[in-house]
């Protein structure tokens, strides 16, 4: 944020009272529209508002006297003035103040396609007088960006008041005017706020008497705005940097989602995947864990001996909200997330078990991605009845698949009256318990850890 | 049961935990645990099920929208059983608002810039009342209700073993 060197010295010579600039000197160097970064010389149009503008600069220069500019800083001012090339003839303290007030603006309220144009403020206003503008900085420091005189004559009011209330009111007006969007001027805006901010500052430290000139600096500024920026082409922002409101408005919704998939990644296990859609994926998997958890919890070890097995084996995949009591035995739960909707039939299971079959039949692995899924896995049938022997034998029976038995491929988890499915859920409730299906099955024969 | 987990006495676990458990004391009270004939025992499932989302509903309030959506849908699940005349009326309430949502969503079809629609929607349907909102939305009640259901896991899993 150091402001260039040149620019300083064009500046000091501008304020100083010794020198007077012609305005025929300065003329030359408008509009040179280089990059913004690289501000030579105060951007002066040759427009008659602006000459007079200029000309009630300078001759009010002199009247004011610089002691005045220095009362309101501290006596020791030279220590705190940034170290480079500072005209030391008028304390620059405040520029600390300013320009963290801007830097703190810039953190906040800039948009992108301010931001340039704000660092290039913040360089400008560090080398001019004027406590009024670290009182200013605080209020809204986004510059006109656009071409019409209507910050002109809105500053007209607050310009009379004078002091630092109008400047306030000027940035603030400033700031109102700001992102009505011109990506073309976004080179361009620099240039043209290094005069009208160097004007304004001035004039206003120097009272209210400044409250014309203010007009007319608001004017030239805007004028100056319009001129250059017809002349050169519309430049496409840069990325990052778009001043539509409406891209901006995208990005803030697209910051706001990975933000909110940040969260989310926490929360889920297995969140090592870094591309959104697999996050997404996970993400839909864990909520139906989540939920088939909640619903073998409660029944398995809430609700008494239950039908636990044909739940197990439900998928939540319908929508709507009926409910139907459940007549007649042996029937599966279809839970859903919306409501409760029992249906009384083996369906369910029957159709898990065969699509898992089909699956088996095709790739093992997703077979078990599919069972993994479901809360369920295989195991030998051996190990599931130590398993259920040695952990489920306080509990209640549990009603088995029973239609699983006639299916062969699952023979290991629907062999026996109790021991697999108790087991599938032992295994599962005790999995559960360390916190998710990390022993989930890994082979045909596979074993899954309690 | 000792709570090692309640630190915190107004805490989401603390909350969940104190109406749940008056939820099945109460349940406890009504039915006895003799009846073993699948119809019963999927009433009481039903119950249970109906008790811990609605004492997690509760204890969530109606500062997300899920757990709204889910009240709501208990509430007029609840008037449709007592009263048949006003659950056609909450009934035909209820479907108009969810077709018009729905069809709000199909219109506007959520295509808005970021392309994640399929998974979206399955999102939406997991969640409840996922289907009335937009994607930032949604991850945020996502995030929220995946809170939830792991409070309620872990509130689940000790309980059995006493």
């Amino acid at each position: 944020m150091q402001p260039c060197s040149r620019e300083m010295q064009a500046m000091n010579s501008l304020l100083s009272p010794t020198q007077q600039i012609p305005l025929q000197d300065l003329q030359p160097n408008g509009n040179s529209g280089t990059h913004q970064a690289q501000i030579h010389n105060p951007q002066f149009d040759p427009t008659s508002s602006h000459d007079d503008f200029l000309d009630q600069m300078l001759s009010t220069l002199p009247s004011c006297p610089w002691s005045d500019l220095k009362s309101p800083w501290d006596p020791p001012k030279s220590d705190e003035t940034p170290p480079s090339n500072h005209d030391n003839n008028v304390g620059f303290h405040y520029d600390e103040i300013l320009a963290s007030k801007l830097r703190q603006h810039q953190i906040n309220g800039g948009g992108g396609g301010t931001t340039a144009a704000m660092k290039m403020m913040m360089q400008q206003q560090m080398m001019l007088p004027g406590r009024l503008i670290a009182a200013a900085g605080g209020g809204g420091l986004t510059m006109p960006l656009h071409n019409d005189i209507v910050d002109g004559s809105s500053f007209k009011s607050p310009n009379q008041q004078g002091g630092e209330g109008s400047v306030q009111a000027l940035y603030n007006g400033f700031g109102a005017g700001s992102l009505h969007g011109t990506n073309n001027q976004s080179p361009n805006q620099p240039q043209h706020f290094h005069h009208p901010q160097g004007g304004n500052m001035q004039t206003q430290s120097f009272g209210a008497t400044a409250g014309t000139v203010m007009n007319q600096s608001q004017a030239s500024g805007s004028t100056t705005g319009g001129a250059p920026a017809q002349l050169k082409q519309r430049v496409r922002a840069r990325r990052g940097q778009a001043t539509d409101p409406h891209s901006i408005a995208e990005r803030l919704r697209r910051e706001r989602i990975a933000e909110r998939m940040k969260a989310l990644q926490e929360l889920v296990p297995n969140a090592n995947k870094t591309d959104k859609a697999s996050m997404l994926d996970e993400i839909i998997d864990y909520v139906k864990f989540l939920q088939l958890q909640v619903k073998v919890l409660s029944m398995s070890r809430l609700g008494g001996a239950a039908a636990v097995a044909p739940l197990v084996a439900d998928m939540p995949s319908e929508g709507g909200d009926c409910v139907q009591t459940t007549a007649g035995g042996g029937g599966s739960l279809q839970r859903n997330s919306n409501g409760n909707q029992p249906s009384a039939n083996n369906d369910s299971l029957t159709v898990t078990e065969h699509q898992v079959a089909k699956l088996m039949e095709e790739d093992m692995g997703s077979a078990m991605q599919y069972l993994q899924g479901k809360g369920l896995c295989l195991m030998p049938i051996s190990l599931a009845t130590a398993i259920s022997t040695a952990t489920c034998h306080s509990r209640n029976p549990m009603i088995n698949k029973g239609s699983s038995s006639n299916h062969p491929l699952l023979q290991s988890n629907g062999d026996g009256p109790s021991s697999p499915s108790m087991s599938v859920l032992t295994v599962q409730s005790a999995t559960m318990g360390n916190g998710g299906l990390d022993g989930s099955a890994k082979d045909a024969a596979s074993v899954s850890k309690p | 049961m000792n709570n090692p987990h309640h630190l915190n006495p107004t805490s989401l676990k603390s909350r969940f935990t104190t109406r749940f458990l008056r939820a099945l004391t109460k349940i406890r009270a009504q039915k006895p645990i003799s009846s073993s004939s699948p119809t019963e025992i999927f009433r009481r499932y039903r119950r249970i099920k109906v008790a811990a989302d609605k004492s997690m509903a509760y204890s969530v309030r109606s500062r997300r929208i899920w757990s709204r959506a889910m009240l709501w849908k208990l509430r007029s699940r609840s008037y449709r059983r007592q009263d048949p005349c006003s659950g056609r009326r909450s009934g035909k309430t209820n479907q108009a608002i969810m077709k018009k949502s729905s069809n709000e969503n199909t219109t506007t079809r959520r295509e808005d810039g970021v392309g994640f629609v399929e998974e979206a929607d399955e999102l939406r349907q997991l969640v409840p009342g996922g289907e009335t909102m937009n994607l930032c939305n949604l991850l945020d009640e996502t995030a929220h209700y995946i809170k939830c259901l792991t409070t309620q896991v872990q509130l689940f899993s000790p309980i059995g073993k006493g």
